[in-house]
């Protein structure tokens, strides 16, 4: 496995989010995490890149731990993992290629020119070559989250973490990006981590899903094994039931 | 409850206090190492200054203006009472207002307006995950964020504090000449203003200029959930700069005073 989680535990004050959490991700694989809100889907990927830290329990990355390093350590791994996240999370301030030169310069070194190249470059990747100078907030949802993929891109990752990727899209931007996750993987041999509610894209182009429930990873498998699957908890998941034996915080 | 409840609340504080406390010790460092790193956007030291420094000239001279011509009145109201004597009114009123009030009424403005702005702004990047994107891409948030506006507010807090002094005395002076009719050549004399007055008065200028960005900064870093988290954020950095700007003024007040005895 490229990535592995063992036995991860995580609270925010009294509040136990990850209770024993254990997957695996292999290399090349476009895996979903899934899940009702607030079970921690969106903690999980994050402790990958050390934006948190986990209490108990241990991350490997091909071969190494990695939950126990230092932030000044975690930069190497950065280079290797990106993300993108829910909200695009581009800089108001700065053009579509001025974001996404922004890693070139930083992480790699990059002349300003010569990052600004490779961002236009990247940028035609995900179809936006025609609003480079667009600033951030003069564009939709769906081409922001495109933009920000591209930012993502810059780095070369090994692997891309995906936030809720299609969340607020429109059915046909949300399918957009689906292919674009897909052919990361089958083009580039990137890994995809999505975290996702979205049973279209679950099923249309994910290799394998892990659904974390009550802070464990209740079941993974093939997209095939879920859609075959006779758990009371998984087809309520699936089917979107309201009644049922799957017990989401705050019902 | 119980006592040993009370204790365990109690604790719990404490440490929760010193845990911040040392957080906010860390983002201090890494902003003040972080002016030297030069890891900000080209041309955001000069946008910071001219929000914190252009955005808060008018503010700050209405107010400094009005409060100049009012302590005039009323002191000189005192005095006339008292001896009569109004020759030192314009002297100790520089004297004053280059030690104490300019700095640490200039701050306290900007505390409010330049400290809420900054807690707003780090505070929405950092629920929005901006924050975040930034570490990924490589960039350490207080070097990026935090140092181009302490950059910003140490001049500008000089600037706006000697454009402070000089419309408050300016006021203080036309309102001297035109309530008790004293000669502007009497109010407008510096002879009592000694270097010990303008060294304490730019300390208290550089620090105040020091605590407010990396207080309001340290509190939008520790924004939670929404918006929610961004008005907490904002209102907990004005309260904590107004306060260590009063802190401040105290302690170097008291140095000031305990070592070099007022400078009398």
């Amino acid at each position: 496995m490229l990535i592995e989680f063992r036995d991860i535990h995580k609270a925010f004050g009294s509040k136990k989010i990850l209770r024993g959490l254990s997957m695996g991700v292999g290399k090349k694989e476009v895996f979903f995490i899934i899940g009702t809100s607030g079970v921690g889907k969106s903690v999980t990927i994050k402790h990958l890149i050390g934006l948190l830290r986990i209490d108990e329990g241990e991350i490997h990355f091909d071969g190494k731990r990695i939950d126990n390093l230092s932030e000044k350590h975690f930069y190497p791994i950065r280079k290797r993992i990106g993300m993108v996240f829910q909200h695009a999370t581009l800089f108001d301030s700065m053009s579509l290629r001025e974001n996404v030169a922004l890693p070139l310069r930083k992480h790699q070194g990059m002349r300003p020119n010569q990052a600004l190249g490779k961002a236009d470059e990247l940028l035609e990747r995900v179809h936006m070559q025609d609003f480079i100078h667009s600033a951030p907030a003069a564009l939709s949802d769906g081409m922001r989250k495109r933009a920000a993929i591209a930012r993502t891109l810059a780095m070369e990752p090994q692997i891309v973490l995906f936030d809720e990727p299609t969340t607020g899209l429109d059915p046909v931007n949300a399918r957009r990006i689906d292919r674009l996750i897909r052919e990361l993987s089958d083009e580039l041999g990137v890994t995809s981590i999505v975290v996702s509610h979205d049973l279209t894209s679950i099923f249309s182009i994910a290799d394998r899903i892990s659904f974390i429930y009550q802070g464990k990873a209740y079941k993974s498998g093939t997209r095939q094994e879920f859609e075959c699957c006779d758990d009371a908890i998984v087809r309520q998941f699936i089917s979107g039931d309201s009644h049922g034996p799957l017990e989401t915080p705050g019902f | 409850m119980s006592l040993t409840t009370h204790i365990e609340a109690l604790g719990s504080k404490a440490a929760g206090a010193g845990r911040a406390g040392s957080r906010l010790a860390i983002i201090a460092a890494k902003s003040m190492s972080g002016v030297f790193a030069r890891d900000s956007p080209k041309g955001e030291v000069a946008r910071q200054m001219y929000i914190v420094g252009n955005k808060s000239v008018l503010f700050i001279a209405i107010t400094m203006g009005f409060l100049g011509m009012v302590m005039v009145i009323q002191s000189g109201g005192q005095i006339n009472r008292v001896t009569g004597d109004l020759s030192q009114l314009g002297p100790q009123f520089l004297k004053l207002f280059i030690q104490e009030f300019a700095p640490t009424i200039t701050a306290l403005m900007l505390a409010t307006r330049v400290g809420a702005g900054i807690a707003a702004e780090v505070g929405s990047m950092k629920v929005t995950e901006q924050i975040d994107a930034l570490r990924l891409s490589g960039i350490t948030p207080t070097s990026y964020l935090i140092a181009p506006r302490l950059i910003a507010c140490l001049f500008m807090g000089f600037v706006l504090t000697v454009i402070a002094i000089v419309i408050a005395f300016s006021a203080g002076g036309v309102s001297a000449w035109g309530v008790f009719g004293l000669n502007p050549t009497v109010f407008f004399d510096s002879s009592m203003v000694r270097s010990y007055d303008i060294a304490i008065g730019s300390i208290k200028t550089i620090c105040y200029s020091t605590a407010i960005p990396i207080i309001s900064g340290y509190c939008g870093l520790e924004a939670r959930g929404g918006s929610e988290g961004v008005g907490t954020a904002t209102t907990s950095a004005v309260i904590g700069s107004s306060f260590a700007v009063l802190l401040l003024d105290f302690i170097i007040s008291g140095i000031g005073l305990t070592i070099f005895g007022g400078g009398v």
